[in-house]
């Protein structure tokens, strides 16, 4: 098996109304891993999730889940065999009911989990003969997550599932992804734009703008290398130019000059001191702040 | 499951177009024992025969002076042709796979959009098959009770007709299916080319797609219209692999 669940490269969709939904997406998604997805809105998430299950063709790059070539019709059926995926839209045969949906589901997969089913459907108290239109949204996701839960598949792709959940509900998701993966091994390809869930259970994360990656990596050497170097100097800051690689962005507010880096903050907070700062602080970023200020350059540098 | 799918889209529209056809092809019975008595009057009255109107209804009174020939012009030539026609389109409307409603949902199971598109077209197509040849075996069936005989080998052969030619409308509102994610746009189209080309074939006398449904050469010289035939499976046939095509490259 490859050491990667999903790998891309240089992927790319222009759609026919001419719109780059990915602009040379390279991706590599350890096998095992929760893999957070981040990215604003229409930044390519759902299509890169659409071309990995063969619902969308890609029109330039590679594009492979289990080594196979998602972009080959039998590959992607043994792919989508392997892979439990829960939609944005929570897309679901409305006109069936719960127990219909899940012996639907549940008769194209042999490796179907009916213990899992016995466990998800008493935790998230799913009513059985309840049409699924009927469903509030948070009873939805949690019929949908069951559905891709039980599947008995290596690889769940998740586009969303936490949005419009209530706390409750979202703590519901939460505790059983994370104690699937931990029982099962599965790997975990979450999209999502809840930064705080993704900094809790992902070990792994890729930040994506405008179809291209623009971080990614284990999340606890991403945080490692991310830094604020906070300089302050005796008067207006003046506009430094740093030698040291891997500056994000700066921004300069009366005394102080805020650096962002993904790599080099010693070098640099050693830049600064030789510059006369008079105080040169080194801080940890929060994921919400590497995702912001990571787009934020990313839009800067494009504009 | 696949073909379960299939079946669960399409199952209202089958089941009513079913009782709806039940119903009307009793209802041919029950009009010839009222219309019997009446037809050998009506066959002495003058007719106006040089308007279109007066040449059909001219052509419709000499028709029903047989058991054979009302048959023929209530039921095949005119309530189950067009009805053929409606629940043809309506079967065929909705697509094997919608870009909206569970669309996704369909998509992430291990079948390939070939399954689903052959399970779908399958399905329908033998439904309509059922529609165009079951209600219609009333008629043999109920026939004695007013003292006349059908022909069961008639039933078989008018009802060949209408399902090979109407299967032109199924095909292409299967095609319109895949081209708008909406199921009304497929319906109403559909629709809208069935009736330009039915006003067209009546107008210009053309030999098209209604006259192979009607049939008239089979029920005048007992031989099917083997041309027509082979020419509306043909069309069938390519707007399907058109749908085909269309599913294959579509983005969803």
């Amino acid at each position: 098996m490859s050491e990667f669940a999903i790998e891309t490269s240089d992927l790319r969709k222009t759609y026919s109304d001419g719109a780059d939904a990915l602009r040379g997406l390279t991706l590599q998604v350890p096998a095992g891993s929760i893999f957070g997805f981040l990215g604003k809105n229409g930044a390519g998430k759902t299509t890169t999730i659409k071309v990995l299950l063969g619902m969308t063709h890609p029109t330039g790059g590679d594009a492979r889940v289990f080594g196979l070539r998602a972009t080959d019709p039998a590959a992607s059926v043994a792919i989508r065999r392997r892979t439990g995926f829960v939609s944005e839209e929570k897309d679901l045969y409305d006109s069936m009911t719960v127990q219909e949906i899940i012996r639907f589901t549940a008769a194209f997969y042999p490796t179907w989990r009916a213990d899992f089913e016995t466990r998800y459907r008493r935790t998230f108290d799913l009513p059985a003969d309840r049409k699924v239109k009927k469903l509030s949204h948070g009873m939805r996701t949690k019929l949908a997550l069951l559905l891709a839960l039980c599947r008995g598949a290596d690889l769940l792709v998740l586009d969303e599932p936490l949005s419009g959940l209530d706390p409750a509900s979202n703590e519901d998701v939460l505790q059983a992804l994370v104690r699937h993966v931990a029982d099962e091994g599965t790997t975990v390809f979450l999209s999502s734009h809840q930064l705080a869930d993704i900094d809790q259970i992902a070990d792994h994360v890729a930040v994506i703008d405008r179809g291209r990656t623009i971080v990614s990596g284990a999340l606890d050497d991403i945080r490692d290398r991310h830094r604020r170097i906070q300089i302050v100097f005796d008067g207006d800051a003046p506009a430094l130019s740093f030698r040291t690689p891997g500056i994000i962005r700066t921004r300069r507010e009366g005394r102080v000059l805020t650096v962002f880096a993904s790599g080099g903050a010693d070098a640099i907070a050693a830049e600064a001191r030789s510059a006369n700062a008079v105080a040169v602080d080194v801080l940890p970023l929060t994921l919400k702040e590497i995702f912001l200020e990571s787009v934020n350059a990313s839009v800067h540098a494009e504009n | 499951m696949v073909w379960y799918k299939s079946w669960l889209d399409t199952r209202w529209r089958f089941l009513i177009g079913f009782a709806i056809l039940l119903v009307l092809a009793a209802g041919v019975i029950v009009n010839y024992s009222v219309s019997a008595t009446l037809l050998p009057g009506l066959a002495n009255q003058p007719v106006d025969t040089s308007t279109t109107a007066g040449r059909l209804l001219a052509e419709m009174i000499q028709l029903e002076q047989t058991y054979r020939g009302f048959v023929w012009g209530q039921w095949w030539r005119q309530n189950l042709l067009q009805d053929a026609t409606l629940f043809a389109v309506l079967l065929g409307s909705g697509g094997a796979i919608s870009s909206s409603k569970g669309g996704l949902f369909t998509l992430s199971m291990p079948a390939s959009r070939t399954d689903w598109l052959t399970a779908r077209a399958a399905t329908g197509l033998g439904e309509f098959f059922i529609l165009a040849m079951v209600p219609s075996l009333l008629i043999p069936l109920l026939s004695p009770l007013i003292g006349q005989h059908y022909s069961v080998v008639d039933v078989f052969a008018h009802g060949l007709c209408i399902f090979v030619a109407a299967a032109v409308f199924y095909s292409l509102a299967f095609l319109l299916s895949t081209m708008f994610s909406d199921i009304w746009r497929p319906l109403l189209i559909a629709i809208a080319v069935a009736c330009v080309i039915g006003y067209l074939e009546v107008i210009f006398q053309l030999n098209g797609v209604f006259k192979v449904m009607a049939a008239r050469r089979y029920f005048e010289s007992g031989s099917l219209p083997w041309l027509g035939l082979t020419s509306s499976a043909a069309v069938s046939v390519a707007l399907l692999y058109g749908a085909s095509v269309n599913v294959a490259r579509k983005d969803f």
